[in-house]
């Protein structure tokens, strides 16, 4: 039961992730989000960084209440956050943005596809007309444009 | 031989690195100067922090096991303590730096943050009256931000990496101070102020609190040394 409250998070969290950056990040707080795009800000912390925090919280304040609960539903629906929220940057900083100099070569379709997806996010520099604002999930179309070409 | 057994461990720490430090290849012995003095930033908060400790009574210095001079109420053991155990982690971290591409790692930086960032938050928050956990927990956080966000280094991940590796020593050190292969500990801590985890004998704080000493050992002599990357 709870492996899959843990993993029923994990894929509500790509929803919710869309959700947050297609209407709150590109939204009102948009003004958090925009040097992260356009790469506006001068100083030295990215306002975008703030995120890092907005998302860790509510994984913290829930692990916090489930433990004080004996390990509760609130503590696995947290660990469940806390997962999502590693596989991203594992996914993100791995995978996507390669800054490793691991899997630079990859054929695998699905990394392709969701690498397309977010250099094509990465076009517009504005708040508007944005696209592919999933994350481990994307249109379908870029999935199509790879797993077809195998 | 037992007022030695302090003494023999902080020798035993740098002894190796110490004299590697003049081989060719390395030449850290022109770095020593520089050295001092990073280390020497970093030393003073945390000797303060465990003059403060030793005085509240967190944890307390077995004299059988020293030479029995003390400052500001640390045995001078302690006191080299600070230089010793960085110098064999600086020494080490600047060879496997200069031997080996270790950037790999450094993809890591997000993922090490966040999730010390949550977990180390959770433990603070509900283990805030064990007063070493919390200051732990809450020197650590902020150093990893500070690192991570401000001073923005790349290196965080390739650190980590080191530091795992650095682990067998930390084990041998910290495991003889807190007691272990020797009849009682060096140092002993209050079972109030910390969660009670040992790893072997070692209270989990340390290997946290180590890191984040670690982390600012290396920040300090990269910035002296003007090795920034």
């Amino acid at each position: 039961m709870n492996f899959l409250i843990v993993f029923g998070v994990c894929i509500f969290m790509e929803g919710a992730t869309w959700l947050i950056h297609r209407y709150i990040m590109h939204g009102f707080l948009w003004c958090l989000h925009r040097d992260h795009h356009d790469h506006s800000h001068n100083g030295k912390l990215e306002r975008n960084d703030l995120f890092f925090f907005i998302f860790a919280s509510p994984a913290i304040a829930l692990l916090y209440l489930g433990v004080k609960q004996e390990f509760s539903y609130c503590f696995f629906i947290g660990l469940g956050i806390s997962i999502y929220g590693m596989a991203y940057f594992f996914v993100h900083d791995v995978f996507i943005h390669q800054r490793a100099k691991v899997f630079t070569k990859t054929k695998n379709p699905y990394f392709l596809a969701i690498r397309r997806a977010h250099k094509q996010h990465h076009k517009h520099l504005g708040k508007e007309e944005g696209e592919c604002f999933g994350f481990l999930w994307v249109p379908v179309k870029y999935f199509k444009m790879y797993f077809n070409k195998k | 031989m037992m007022p030695y057994t302090y003494l023999l461990i902080n020798f035993f720490t740098v002894i190796i690195c110490f004299l590697a430090s003049f081989d060719r290849r390395i030449q850290f012995n022109k770095l020593f100067g520089k050295f001092l003095l990073s280390s020497t930033i970093v030393a003073v908060p945390f000797i303060i922090w465990d003059i403060w400790f030793t005085a509240k009574g967190v944890w307390w210095f077995d004299l059988n096991y020293t030479l029995g001079a003390k400052i500001a109420g640390l045995p001078v053991e302690e006191w080299l303590f600070f230089y010793c155990i960085p110098f064999a982690c600086v020494f080490t971290y600047y060879c496997l730096e200069k031997f080996f591409n270790l950037d790999w790692a450094n993809v890591l930086n997000n993922l090490i943050v966040f999730t010390a960032v949550i977990f180390l938050s959770v433990t603070g928050i509900l283990y805030y009256e064990r007063i070493y956990t919390l200051l732990t927990v809450i020197v650590t956080i902020i150093t990893l931000c500070y690192l991570h966000f401000i001073a923005q280094k790349e290196w965080l991940g390739k650190a980590s990496f080191v530091y795992l590796l650095l682990m067998p020593g930390f084990f041998a050190v910290n495991g003889i101070l807190t007691g272990s292969l020797i009849p009682s500990p060096v140092v002993n801590y209050n079972p109030d102020d910390f969660l009670g985890v040992r790893m072997g004998t070692i209270p989990v704080e340390d290997a946290v609190y180590g890191y984040s000493q670690f982390l600012l050992n290396i920040y300090f002599f990269k910035k002296i040394t003007k090795n920034e990357k």
